[in-house]
């Protein structure tokens, strides 16, 4: 049979988000695919040296519009790592509160994207609806739907409005209410679980050697969350457990999601109940003459996706001298992807990268 | 896992009979919520126009625009912001920066306009902009644009809690009322270096107190340095424009701080304090500012009064090449600020740290010396190229009521006690004034009465025309008096100074104010005259006020000499008066009566001495 | 990250400075030659998880600075507790002028794409890497963008500021 080359995206179909695989197949089998990022390419690491250290901050949520808070968690520890400051201990839990939200919402959001791209559309409708209640929150909370610009060194910008609380459990009883539909239509569906059932399958061991992490990891049988190995905001207060699975395949890693998003709604609830009272907010330096001392920093917190790292470099200005991202999409879209899709069939290309739960402008930043 | 049943996806089949969850757009629009980051609301009348949000604006979104029509005052500027809504990103940064909190964001989401231009725009509010702003019945979503925006909106809205400045002082160290009450030791202990930096690290450098300072110190500049932990680099950009720092930084007015954006939901910087910790951290000035006079010019300049606007006038005119002679009557320098102010507020170490690197520059200083006495004005006239007169306002006035020449005047009791014995005051004291040198006379008789009567009862009393919310003297000072235990009586005024048979006081008798100023808002107190108070008093200080003392100048010449209807000197745009080469600053020419007016005024006189000089051939 | 690692360290390896700044991101600085052998080292240790490589241009110094980030997976039987929570920052520090260094792939496989990435944005050059090819960028640049010499802001100007405004178009 004839060798073809087949351009997969950033315009198609079975393509979510501005990415693109280049795809030498012979007939539906693919011979070699070749990731191809770069269409979401803004350059914010480097706009970020021309900033100052608050001027960044409602930058790096932008990174992934998926989930911008955990870049926004970043990148406050990562700056008061390196200057030194401190967080009220309300903030934590609110900062736990909010990244777990975050968390629900941005698995809602692989959700309908998984289910839309396989053709579950009603399934797909209602994850739509639910990362809405998600987003209403937010716009509660903080007066964005999309990018909230909510953590930032020293706490958080605002405490919960009155009757929040009330709200968050409305919201997430309406999430976990619907889970039986979700799994009668669409994780225990016959029709799903063979379309996903052995497909992009990894070996924990191939996954540790290409560097993965997050729920590819997990779908392999291994506990690595950096919540749990690490514990930043307010993880350590409350109990709670990595779920994961055996298989590695992109049946086992979507269930990965599921649980964890169940677990997440569990840990919020468990947060409301303990969560002290208190200062949300240390005021930082002014900033118009906030320095920094020369010195580097990295910290790493578990996205909705993975590891997710940030390095950052002060040369003691007002702006930082290098700040580098570590996403977790990175070595999943562009060499985990590039494996799996070796020997795979043209038709599963979309569901396989949709189960590494790989987003793109996160990997071209 | 079990594989699944192709059949249970239809359990979702009851969903087809429940009510949508989507909402009838545009008929049945979503609320935004409270906290909702939209376009732009600017309280127009607290917006200082200081520009941090342009200056924070991390896309450049901002910039200010000024605005004829706002006249600028000191602590606003006549610009307002524009946003560049293509360039926003609704982080609501500058909202949180705004220290007067005028800048908010609403509700308003939507923008229709097919001018694409429109969407950057100087945002005001209803009463700034009313014919944009609708009532909510009258709102809609087709309509709305540019031209239609609805009232009482309100979203992301500034909270103090959060904001990005620090709205309180780092608090200077003080001596408590109840110790400083008895001695003369100063108030005001200063700024450690570490309270300094912290302090000066609230400075936004907006710069509105530059311009609202009569002599234009670069404040910004100055601060930064002492943040940076540069005071020397600090005393060099002060000297630029004052000369006296240890002085204004124990007793300037402070019309920066009144001016300072932080002032209006919080504290203001604590500029003086601030110089004040240059002054005294810096020890040895020459080293420090290495400046050397120009060549010499060859002319000869004369100035009468070594006040804050004489001594500015010697140190900036040294600085251009010209001789320059000072006179005062006084034993050194400062004038009115060696005798004036309290110990307590202001030492003599201070004025003569200023005065003595003002010498070093080549300042011949003649002291003991009063024009008109020791030396002739009109010989001053002959042997000098240009006169500078910085007399200022030496002679107390007094109340003129019956028996008030038993009275102390203000000036004699703070000059004694400065510089000189300290005056015997009895155990009930009354001082009649209520503005500054008021508190100055009050809080000093107290001292004097717990050193000379210890551990008996003394009052000291002080009775003004003006009732508390008029009174002229500043709030932190009448503060301070209250804690010393000074008793107010507010709106009374005298009217007769009551003796006894031996002719010695015995009380004020008082009466009191109906009213202090006319209609036209003129000095004019009137009185019930039903109404009186009596006083106990066996000390009685007059401070109601102060006047120049003209006697050094020759008839014929004062004659020539111009005034204007507020009876100050008239001069010219470079401070000179109607008499050629005679040039005048201070408070004999402004109305603010303060040293730093005087060094603005002094500033100016100078390019015009120089000017002036230049023109005329060396003698 | 313990003393007896640390001296375990600076004992195979000669002219390396251990800096345990604090528990969970010791710092090893070595020269060139070495990184590779370290890199093994470590992974052998069970610091098998190449976090990133990340590179900073140290302009006044001339000199590029390269920041391996190894951390720990889990294992079932931990040699060392705690191993987990530690990430190693391993730098080493390049000439600009001379800006090549060998390819860590034949230890950590992921290393490909950051290597890929920091030849494209920086400049250096990878010995040994199969594919060298542009990630992100569609353009080609005088200089290297994430260098400290390009100046982005000189950069727009010079070529969006040349494309007439759209009302300024017929």
């Amino acid at each position: 049979m004839r060798e073809l080359e087949l351009y997969f995206g950033p315009q198609h179909m079975g393509m979510v988000g501005n990415f693109s695989i280049t795809l030498k197949v012979e007939g539906d089998r693919i011979l070699q695919a070749i990731s191809n990022p770069g269409y979401l390419h803004r350059g914010f690491e480097k706009l970020m040296e021309y900033r100052t250290w608050i001027q960044n901050f409602p930058i790096v949520c932008r990174m992934n519009v998926v989930e911008p808070d955990s870049m926004e968690m970043i990148y406050a520890m990562g700056v008061e790592k390196l200057a030194g400051l401190e967080v009220p201990e309300r903030a934590h839990y609110l900062r736990s509160v909010y990244l777990e939200l975050a968390r629900v919402g941005s698995h809602l959001f692989g959700l309908w994207a998984y289910s839309n791209m396989l053709g579950f559309d009603t399934v797909a409708q209602w994850a739509m609806y639910h990362r809405d209640l998600v987003l209403d929150l937010f716009e509660e909370l903080t007066g964005g739907r999309v990018y909230h610009i909510y953590i930032w060194p020293g706490g958080v910008r605002r405490d919960f409005p009155k009757g929040f609380k009330d709200k968050i459990v409305s919201a997430l009883h309406s999430i976990g209410g619907c889970v039986p539909d979700y799994n009668n239509t669409f994780f225990e569906n016959r029709l799903f679980y063979d379309r996903a059932k052995g497909i992009g399958k990894i070996s924990q061991k191939e996954a540790m050697e290409l560097g993965a992490a997050g729920q590819v990891l997990r779908a392999t049988g291994m506990k690595y969350d950096i919540r749990k190995i690490q514990p930043y905001a307010a993880y350590d207060k409350v109990d709670w457990e990595v779920p994961i699975r055996e298989e590695g395949d992109a049946y086992s890693r979507i269930l990965v999601i599921r649980d964890e998003m169940i677990e997440s709604v569990h840990m919020i609830f468990k947060l409301l109940d303990v969560m002290p009272e208190g200062p949300v907010y240390h005021r930082i330096p002014n900033p118009f003459k906030w320095t920094i001392p020369r010195g580097d920093a990295y910290v790493r917190i578990e996205s909705s996706r993975g590891e997710l790292g940030l390095y950052l470099v002060s040369d003691g200005g007002d702006k930082p001298y290098r700040a580098h991202f570590r996403t977790p999409s990175y070595p999943h879209g562009l060499i985990i992807l590039e494996r799996l899709l070796k020997g795979a069939s043209v038709a599963d290309v979309g569901n396989i990268m949709i189960s590494l739960y790989v987003v793109a402008p996160e990997i071209d930043r | 896992m079990k594989k699944g049943n192709i059949f249970s996806p239809f359990k979702a089949i009851r969903h087809l009979f429940r009510k949508p969850k989507t909402l009838k757009y545009p008929f049945e629009p979503k609320e935004p919520a409270r906290r909702y980051r939209g376009f732009h609301l600017n309280d127009w009348d607290a917006c200082t126009g200081c520009g941090n949000c342009a200056d924070i604006c991390p896309n450049g979104a901002i910039i200010m625009v000024e605005i004829p029509e706002i006249k600028p005052e000191p602590g606003k500027k006549n610009q307002r912001p524009k946003l560049d809504y293509g360039r926003c990103c609704f982080c609501g940064l500058c909202v949180d920066i705004c220290p007067p909190g005028a800048l908010s964001l609403t509700g308003d989401y939507f923008h229709i306009h097919f001018d694409t231009k429109t969407f950057s725009f100087i945002p005001g509010d209803e009463k700034s902009d009313p014919e944009h702003f609708v009532d909510p019945q009258n709102y809609s979503l087709l309509k709305a644009s540019l031209s239609h925006r609805k009232k009482n909106f309100p979203g992301f809205s500034p909270d103090i809690e959060y904001a990005l400045f620090e709205p309180e002082r780092v608090p200077m160290p003080q001596v408590e009322p109840e110790e400083r009450s008895l001695s003369f030791i100063e108030q005001v202990l200063g700024y450690s270096e570490k309270e300094a930096r912290a302090e000066a690290a609230r400075c936004l450098e907006c710069k509105l107190c530059e311009e609202a300072c009569p002599a234009h110190l670069k404040i910004s500049d100055y601060i930064k340095a002492i943040y940076l932990g540069e005071p020397e680099e600090s005393l060099r950009k002060i000297y630029e424009d004052n000369p006296i720092p240890a002085i204004c930084g124990r007793i300037c007015m402070k019309h920066c701080e009144a001016a300072c954006s932080l002032s209006v939901r919080g504290e203001a910087l604590s500029i003086r304090w601030l110089k004040r910790f240059v002054a005294d951290t810096v020890r040895d000035y020459q080293k420090a500012l290495q400046q050397k006079p120009a060549p010499s010019t060859g002319k000869k300049l004369a100035i009468i009064g070594a006040g804050p606007g004489g001594l500015s006038m010697a140190y900036f005119s040294a600085l251009k090449g010209h001789h320059v002679t000072v006179f005062d009557s006084l034993p050194g320098g400062g004038g009115m600020l060696r005798v004036g102010p309290p110990l307590y507020r202001l030492p003599i170490e201070a004025i003569d740290k200023d005065v003595n690197y003002i010498k070093s520059l080549g300042v011949e200083f003649r002291f003991n010396a009063t024009v008109g006495k020791n030396i002739s004005f009109g010989d001053i006239l002959k042997q000098y190229d240009a006169v500078y007169l910085g007399i200022g306002m030496t002679m107390s006035r007094s109340t003129k009521v019956r028996n008030s020449e038993k009275c102390i005047l203000a000036l004699n009791f703070l000059e004694r006690n400065k510089i000189r014995e300290k005056v015997n005051v009895g155990k009930k004291v009354v001082v009649i004034g209520g503005g500054n040198v008021a508190m100055d006379v009050a809080r000093e008789s107290i001292r004097l009465q717990h050193i000379q009567h210890p551990g008996e009862e003394v009052v000291t009393s002080a009775v003004s025309l003006e009732d508390w919310d008029i009174m002229p003297a500043n709030k932190e000072e009448i503060e301070e008096a209250k804690e010393e235990g000074i008793r107010f009586n507010p709106a009374w005024g005298p009217k007769d100074v009551l003796l006894d048979d031996k002719g010695n006081i015995r009380g004020l008798l008082c009466m009191k104010v109906k009213r202090v100023f006319d209609d036209a808002g003129r000095f004019s107190p009137t009185f019930y005259e039903d109404q009186e108070m009596i006083l106990e008093a066996d000390t009685i200080i007059e401070a109601i006020g102060q006047a120049s003392d003209f006697s050094f100048i020759p008839k014929e010449m004062f004659d020539q000499l111009k005034f204007t209807p507020r009876r100050k000197i008239q001069v010219d745009e470079y401070g000179m008066t109607s008499l050629p080469g005679v040039f005048a600053g201070g408070d004999i020419v402004n109305t603010n009566l303060d040293a730093v007016t005087a060094i603005a005024d002094a500033k100016i006189a100078t390019e015009g001495v120089d000017h002036y000089l230049s023109a005329i051939p060396i003698s | 990250m313990n003393k007896e690692f640390k001296q375990e360290l600076e004992s195979i390896f000669r002219d390396i400075t251990v800096n345990i700044t604090d528990d969970v991101t010791p710092v090893i600085a070595a020269a060139k030659p070495q990184i590779l052998a370290i890199l093994r080292f470590l992974k052998d240790k069970g610091y098998g998880h190449l976090a990133m490589i990340s590179c900073v241009d140290w302009l006044k110094e001339a000199q590029f600075e390269l920041v391996y980030l190894v951390s720990a997976y889990l294992k079932g039987d931990n040699e060392e507790p705690g191993q987990e929570k530690i990430t190693i920052l391993l730098k080493t520090r390049i000439d600009r002028d001379n800006a090549e260094l060998p390819t860590a792939i034949p230890v950590f496989e992921n290393a490909e794409p950051y290597e890929r990435e920091i030849h494209e944005l920086f400049g250096i050059h990878f010995t040994g890497h199969p594919r060298l090819l542009p990630l992100f960028l569609e353009r080609e640049y005088k200089i290297p963008p994430f260098r400290k010499d390009f100046d982005s802001r000189e950069y727009v100007k010079e070529v969006f500021d040349k494309i007439p405004f759209v009302e300024d178009k017929e």
